[in-house]
């Protein structure tokens, strides 16, 4: 699973696989547009949805937290 | 009440006074009876806007934990993803169902005090003599803020993104806190009611970082804000005829440099107000004027409002069910491009809404939607400059971001050209003045002074402008500047801080009983 994320993440956004902050979209490694695109991908992956109230800062700090989004979606 | 003003200052003083003499809860009720004092002074009548707004989302918040509590019971109960699935939407339906109610309550409010001076003339076609109390409608301060904060909030309890208040007073005094209502910043429900449910005690380094923050302020706002709007001012409001678009050139890029000025000068004093009772209000600001794309202008400038925008609509809009459809759709029927639909009509939408939320006239709409191209255009764009840069060995140095500085400069020139001018006319005028009779020379003559600022106002402005760059320097490169100074040795320091104050004090442009003239942002 993680390998897929991280070649979503690769496609859209390489510099988030090198980042290693905790605040990507502030920082501005991420905007908004790739976040609906990685959002977009993510959901046809793993066949889950992502809800507009799942992106957020927090949950797009960093890869890590990217991964356990879609983990915690994946169990739910 | 301005917060440049003796009476502000005094408030402030009591204010700061009784917050520290009196302990824990009561604090927050301190802040709550100076934040309606101060709306009340300013507004110099009933808050009804105010109430209405804070009722209908502390209503609508309850309503929603209660529901929310129902989902989770009812979730408890379900043993496979389907059913689960299905209480999901059923109660999804539900709280968009109470959402929706309230943000027409709250939208309709806002609207009718936006654009009741605009419907008048209609209003008394259709209606005659019954819509003349239209006249009396003033839009009450701040309304623009208080109600998005308030819809920001509805949104937020539903997204589970923050706990519904159940004390009215305490949800009150969010929307309501004198440092940020009249002009924001834009502040989450979560971050906040942590500060405001701690107990601060008295912090004398805490005190004295407020205190330089808000002289920080209003020295941005009086010594250079005031002072570039007299130039401004006058060259905008003279025949345009008789203007060589050269002075054109000079009063727009002073007006790019006064509207920062002023409305990051209004939230320093903002936040160094709020600062000194230990509750930190979100940066409004991150040197927008150093942004190397029109994107990370907007990441920079009123940083609040772009990102109540981006969650708030914009992903809204995108992760909906439609949104959705529509994306999977374009993106099946156009390949590659198909991806970049949804975002550009996102885009779209969420400057459009900018532009009228920031003012009521046409020029504003066009630049809400001059904005939305601009953005749209680099997305789809964007992958092509990669191949480009490529092709022609571009690498990313300090002349490239010049490059992008320059080009970010341009497109918010052109912007500003249209919201300055008093029509859209005049803006026409003045896009024609640069190419048709720009005379660049002409700046050079004794006519630049002709405008309200003497020589000597050029010179210091020229000084100020050299220091402020100074002091945006070092935050950009991470620098606390208030830290950076406290490390320095005595002399120099004091020296600063005589400086600054000696300067606002002698230059400042102040008006009778040593008040200001009122802030730009104000009027959104």
């Amino acid at each position: 699973m993680e390998e897929k994320v991280l070649a979503i993440l690769k496609e859209h956004c390489e510099e988030a696989l090198t980042y290693d902050g905790d605040s990507m979209m502030e920082d501005g490694v991420i905007d908004s547009f790739t976040v609906i695109n990685v959002v977009g991908d993510l959901e046809d992956e793993f066949d889950i949805e992502i809800d507009a109230k799942y992106v957020v800062a927090e949950n797009f700090k960093n890869k890590e937290a990217i991964i356990a989004l879609v983990k915690r979606l994946l169990e739910e | 009440m301005q917060l440049i003003s003796l009476s502000f200052v005094i408030l402030w003083a009591i204010a700061f006074s009784l917050y520290y003499l009196v302990t824990g809860k009561a604090q927050r009720y301190v802040l709550l009876a100076v934040s309606l004092l101060f709306y009340v002074t300013g507004l110099r009548a009933f808050p009804l806007s105010l109430l209405l707004a804070a009722f209908t989302a502390y209503g609508c918040g309850l309503y929603l934990k209660r529901l929310l509590a129902q989902e989770r019971t009812a979730l408890g109960a379900c043993q496979d993803r389907e059913s689960k699935k299905a209480v999901r939407d059923a109660f999804q339906r539900r709280r968009k169902r109470i959402q929706v109610l309230s943000f027409l309550l709250l939208l309709g409010m806002l609207v009718f005090y936006k654009y009741a001076a605009i419907a008048l003339p209609y209003a008394e076609r259709l209606a005659g003599s019954h819509a003349a109390f239209l006249e009396r409608v003033v839009m009450p301060l701040g309304i623009s803020f208080y109600t998005l904060t308030a819809m920001g909030y509805i949104i937020d309890v539903g997204r589970e993104n923050c706990e519904a208040e159940t004390n009215p007073l305490c949800f009150l005094l969010f929307l309501a806190y004198f440092p940020s209502i009249t002009q924001g910043p834009f502040n989450r429900y979560a971050p906040m009611k942590e500060q405001f449910c701690s107990a601060h005690i008295f912090d004398y380094d805490r005190m004295l970082r407020g205190i330089q923050r808000f002289v920080w302020g209003a020295f941005k706002k009086l010594v250079i804000a005031d002072r570039l709007g007299i130039f401004v001012d006058r060259v905008y409001s003279a025949e345009s005829s008789t203007v060589p678009g050269s002075i054109f050139v000079c009063a727009t890029v002073l007006y790019m440099l006064q509207l920062y000025a002023d409305f990051s000068g209004y939230i320093d004093m903002a936040m160094g107000v709020s600062e000194s009772f230990g509750i930190m209000l979100p940066e409004n600001f991150k040197r927008p004027y150093f942004a190397k794309s029109v994107a990370e202008f907007w990441r920079r400038w009123h940083i609040t409002l772009g990102t109540w925008f981006k969650d708030y609509v914009m992903f809204s809009f995108v992760m909906s069910g439609p949104g959705r459809r529509l994306g999977k759709a374009c993106k099946k029927r156009w390949s590659s491009f198909g991806k970049h639909v949804v975002p550009i009509l996102g885009t779209l939408a969420v400057w459009f809404f900018t532009g009228i939320w920031h003012g009521r006239t046409a020029a504003y709409m066009l630049w809400g939607i001059y904005y939305g191209a601009v953005m749209s255009v680099s997305l789809v764009l964007e992958p092509r400059y990669a191949v480009w840069k490529e092709k022609l060995h571009i690498r990313e140095g300090r002349l490239w971001s010049l490059v992008g500085m320059a080009r970010t400069w341009l497109i918010v020139f052109a912007a500003d050209v249209l919201i300055r001018s008093e029509s859209l006319r005049q803006a026409g005028e003045i896009y024609l003045s640069f190419v048709t009779r720009l005379h660049p020379l002409r700046l050079l003559t004794s006519e630049i002074t002709a405008y309200g600022l003497s020589r000597y106002d050029f010179i210091l402005l020229a000084a100020v402008l050299l220091v402020w760059l100074a002091v945006s320097v070092l935050e950009e490169r991470g620098e606390d500047v208030r830290t950076y100074l406290a490390a320095k040795p005595a002399l120099l320091r004091w020296v600063c801080y005589y400086g600054v104050v000696l300067t606002l004090l002698i230059t400042g442009i102040y008006g009778g009983g040593y008040d200001t003239a009122v802030f730009m942002y104000q009027s959104f």
